[in-house]
């Protein structure tokens, strides 16, 4: 592999201001431009949800105009959170890090990089814009036809065909991400950066690039024939014409389970190199970690019909057996995690509490999740709030919290200044007790039989209080949002100046200023282990 | 492995455990307390529903056995093991250790195997399905109704229940079922997928469009006059959240009565819709003038009739009536061509309008 001794007139840029954001193919900026919108669509999405709570808040329908609108809230929150949100972020912050930690000036391909990146915006353009085009989709995020095809009382009008347009847009530009970010962890690695020394966080967006280039197709051809079936008079999910509307669902889960993977895979990155450095030790099993990595991504495509129990249509010991076998690698991932912090010295900056928070509460997203292994179990909690609760301890208490974590670590490299610690620890509480007070009592709300996406419920079914408390924890984690918008907004200003390496990284992000020149480096450090900062720090031996 | 940590005070360990024990004897209090009761399920109402009651307790049991470990262990590392103004040398680099590794793979694949065939073996008796059930049942879910049809030993029908909701006040609707005896109940959907759910059942199934899915469920005899609450639980459109059901649990005696109670109420009225009526009106002139469509219907159900045109679009969208009531619906004036009138309510409900 060639040097990577730069040319230092490579460092300044020829372009200025808004322009050079506009055309950069420059991977760190093009990582910004993705994280900040997906925190925008974050901030959409989370009003729709506040909307939703706050209609939940008691019995009767008093803040919704009908169930349409109610239905097209959900709808929304679920699309936006999960394909604007959550797998754009995860995509962002592993666009910023993946070239640096690896040691490489660049994405393999920085203009389809910034292809991808300005799909994303304009696909979630289109789904808002649905409010304004006679209706959202209303359907639920899952869209199963025959209620997301045509007809008066099931999705009628564009709503539904601009979320699969969007969709597939989304898709395609996950599509290109991934082979760009395999083809640069393949072929761009910095000399003595071999795969076993590779940081966790490049692992994860390893094997969640293998995930999107084999399942994103699966979901596109789903979307595709939905398409046909509104728009061209076709039949593929129709069972009243020979169709099958199972069918949608086999398709549609064999990518959106791995998809789960895809969202959660780098966030368990993120904290794997989060919980090292903060408690200065190196992660526990390194290798183990990345085979337990490696094999959710390959158990990950074999337990889709584990969200079609209740069908009637799927063999159910198989995937019963598979979906509990997710839980061994990841077992495997949480006491490796564990035993990272068992006997270190542990420095509790704002990274490493949003990382004990991960910790915390994917230990119950997992736990939880394995109630719905057992089948007859899942006959009762399926489509309840159970469901609800187990999802949100996964991708919020796991994913988001995960994201913070991120973005607390790499704000000091991003933009050159810290974060305000004090304002971090105040997001911090009001986002854990929040999330925990709106989503623990989904448990005990799916118990007693509340199914998901109704507008409304009885006041006599004894579901009151927990609704209650979910609608006030809501509001908590809203108002969560406003210290760390403060906080962005300041410490751009004001914040304490970062200098290279504030935290004594381990990785090679660390070498470089904050912000790092265009192409990244002017040296590197030898590579001679998964740690090679921590090496240069304290000299092979202490490794 | 350079340099040893300094010696840590024998105080973090007891601080450390004591939160620990702490946290440990919150939970053990909850359960004890009875605080702990919401989060189990309610009571099982069926033989199924106590199986599978049986299996949530013990998968339960390991959650928060592994729960209070795990947990434990962050909060033990989290208090004991913080970073001290006097810790300048590194700890211990601790790359792993392949034993531990070994350990924590094999303890939790044992486990989850032991649930797999536990859950396994619930599965097979509450998914068994009789060749000769004691009572059947032909559920019709609709957008956004609920029908049983009762059926006899031959699957032939003998009576219709259109009101699915138990009434407090009348006494009347509901699915009335004979405890101790074994129930079928066959799913079948006109339009899109639904689900019956009974919370009491610790049950549900989809009802899918083209697939007809069974299940089979035995009342306990103890619950003999109670009255269980059912309700869609996949999303099924604009009326998902009112498409309730009840299940009543009679004596066999009390329940020979109802039947014959429904049986001789479903002779008395003409066959009820909503399945697949169509109308044909054919209105002459430029003019369509008001036409009287009968729709003969129960009370308790509602019904409207809509007009769009032969693109799709909803012309005119009228107020929904009662059934068993009567109204006029005014149209605005349509060019020639054909139309299809329709309820809102009940997508099945369609007819050809030809104006010319």
């Amino acid at each position: 592999m060639a040097t990577h001794a730069l040319n230092p007139a490579a460092s300044t840029y020829a372009r200025g201001g808004l322009y050079e954001w506009l055309a950069t193919t420059d991977h760190k900026k093009i990582g910004i431009m993705y994280v900040v919108n997906s925190m925008l669509f974050f901030l959409v999405g989370g009003v729709l949800a506040l909307v939703v709570r706050t209609e939940l808040a008691t019995p009767g329908i008093q803040f919704l105009a009908d169930e349409r609108v109610y239905n097209e809230m959900f709808t929304m929150h679920a699309t936006l959170m999960i394909f604007v949100f959550i797998i754009p972020m995860l995509a962002g912050l592993g666009n910023y890090a993946v070239p640096l930690q690896i040691g490489a000036p660049d994405m393999a391909f920085p203009r389809i990089n910034a292809l991808s990146f300005w799909m994303l915006p304009l696909a979630g353009i289109l789904l808002i814009s649905s409010f304004f085009t006679g209706g959202a989709a209303a359907a639920g995020w899952t869209s199963y036809p025959p209620l997301s095809g045509e007809g008066p009382l099931n999705s009628p009008g564009s709503g539904q065909d601009l979320w699969i347009v969007s969709l597939i847009l989304i898709g395609t530009s996950s599509i290109l991400g991934a082979i760009n970010f395999l083809v640069t962890i393949f072929k761009m690695r910095a000399p003595g950066m071999t795969l076993f020394r590779m940081p966790i966080m490049v692992w994860t967006i390893l094997v969640t690039s293998v995930l999107v280039l084999m399942a994103t197709p699966v979901i596109t051809s789903a979307l595709v024939m939905l398409f046909i079936d509104r728009n061209l008079g076709g039949h593929f999910f129709d069972p009243f014409a020979g169709g099958s509307a199972v069918l949608y669902q086999n398709i549609f889960w064999f990518y959106s389970h791995p998809a789960v993977y895809v969202m959660v895979l780098p966030a368990m990155g993120v904290i794997s190199e989060v919980l090292p450095v903060f408690s200065r030790k190196p992660l526990f099993g390194y290798r183990a970690f990345v085979f337990a990595t490696a094999g959710i991504g390959a158990l990950g495509f074999s337990v889709w019909a584990h969200h079609m129990f209740t069908t009637g249509a799927v063999f159910l010991p198989f995937f019963a057996l598979l979906t509990f076998m997710i839980a061994i690698p990841t077992g495997v991932k949480m006491f490796n995690w564990v035993f990272t912090l068992f006997r270190g010295q542990l420095t509790f900056s704002t990274p490493l509490i949003f990382a004990l928070g991960f910790l915390t509460m994917f230990l119950i997203g997992g736990i939880n999740g394995a109630f719905s292994a057992a089948v007859p179990v899942d006959f009762a909690l399926h489509d309840t709030y159970w469901v609800v609760a187990h999802l949100h301890y996964v991708l919020f208490g796991g994913s988001v919290f995960g994201v913070f974590a991120g973005i607390y670590y790499w704000f000091p490299k991003m933009t050159g200044r810290m974060l305000d610690e004090g304002l971090g620890k105040i997001q911090f509480v009001l986002m854990f007790v929040g999330f925990n007070l709106t989503f623990f009592p989904m448990h005990m709300l799916g118990l007693a039989g509340m199914p998901r996406r109704i507008a409304d419920y009885a006041g006599d079914a004894g579901w009151n209080e927990w609704n209650i408390a979910a609608t006030v924890g809501g509001f908590m984690i809203a108002a969560s949002m406003l210290p760390f918008l403060w906080n962005v907004f300041i410490s751009l200003r004001n914040g304490k100046v970062a200098g290279d390496d504030p935290w004594e990284g381990n990785t090679l992000e660390w070498a470089t200023s904050s912000p790092p020149p265009p192409y990244n480096f002017d040296s590197l450090p030898e590579i001679r282990s998964e740690r090679p900062l921590f090496d240069a720090r304290h000299g092979q031996t202490a490794h | 492995m350079s340099s040893t940590p300094r010696k840590r005070p024998a105080s973090d360990a007891l601080v450390a455990g004591a939160v620990v024990a702490i946290l440990v004897a919150l939970v053990v209090a909850v359960f004890l307390t009875g605080a702990g009761n919401s989060l189990y399920p309610p009571a099982a109402a069926t033989t199924q529903g106590r199986d599978i009651r049986g299996l949530y307790d013990i998968v339960f049991a390991l959650a928060i056995g592994i729960f209070l470990l795990v947990e434990g262990l962050i909060v033990w590392s989290v208090i004991r093991y913080r970073r001290r103004p006097g810790d300048i040398e590194l700890p211990a680099q601790t790359h792993g250790n392949n034993v531990a590794e070994i350990v924590w793979t094999v303890v939790p694949t044992a486990i989850v195997l032991f649930l797999f065939v536990i859950s396994w073996q619930s599965l097979s008796r509450v998914d068994a399905i009789s060749a000769k059930p004691d009572i059947r049942i032909h559920a019709i879910a609709g957008q956004f109704q609920w029908q049983f049809e009762y059926l006899d030993a031959n699957g032939t029908k003998v009576a219709t229940q259109l009101a699915p909701a138990y009434d407090t006040n009348t006494g009347a609707g509901g699915m009335a079922v004979p405890v101790g005896r074994s129930v079928q109940v066959t799913l079948d959907s006109p339009d899109v997928i639904h689900a019956f759910y009974v919370p009491r059942f610790l049950f549900k199934r989809d009802v899918v469009p083209g697939q007809t899915n069974r299940f089979e469920f035995t009342v306990e005899p103890s619950e003999a006059g109670q009255v269980f609450r059912g309700q869609c639980a996949e999303l099924c459109g604009i009326g998902h959240r009112a498409m309730l059901l009840s299940v009543i649990a009679l004596t066999p005696a009390d329940y020979d009565a109802w039947l014959q109670g429904l049986i001789e109420k479903s002779n008395a009225t003409p066959e009820p819709l909503p399945s697949g009526t169509v109308l044909n009106v054919t209105a002459e002139g430029v003019k369509f003038d008001t036409a009287a469509l009968e729709v003969p219907a129960p009370p308790g159900i509602t019904h409207d009739v809509d007009i769009r045109d032969g693109g799709g679009a909803v012309l005119a969208a009228k107020d929904t009536i009662d059934g068993g009531t009567s109204t006029n619906y005014s149209y605005e004036p349509m060019q020639a061509g054909t139309y299809t009138f329709f309820c809102s309510i009940h997508s099945n409900m369609t007819g050809t309008l030809t104006v010319k």
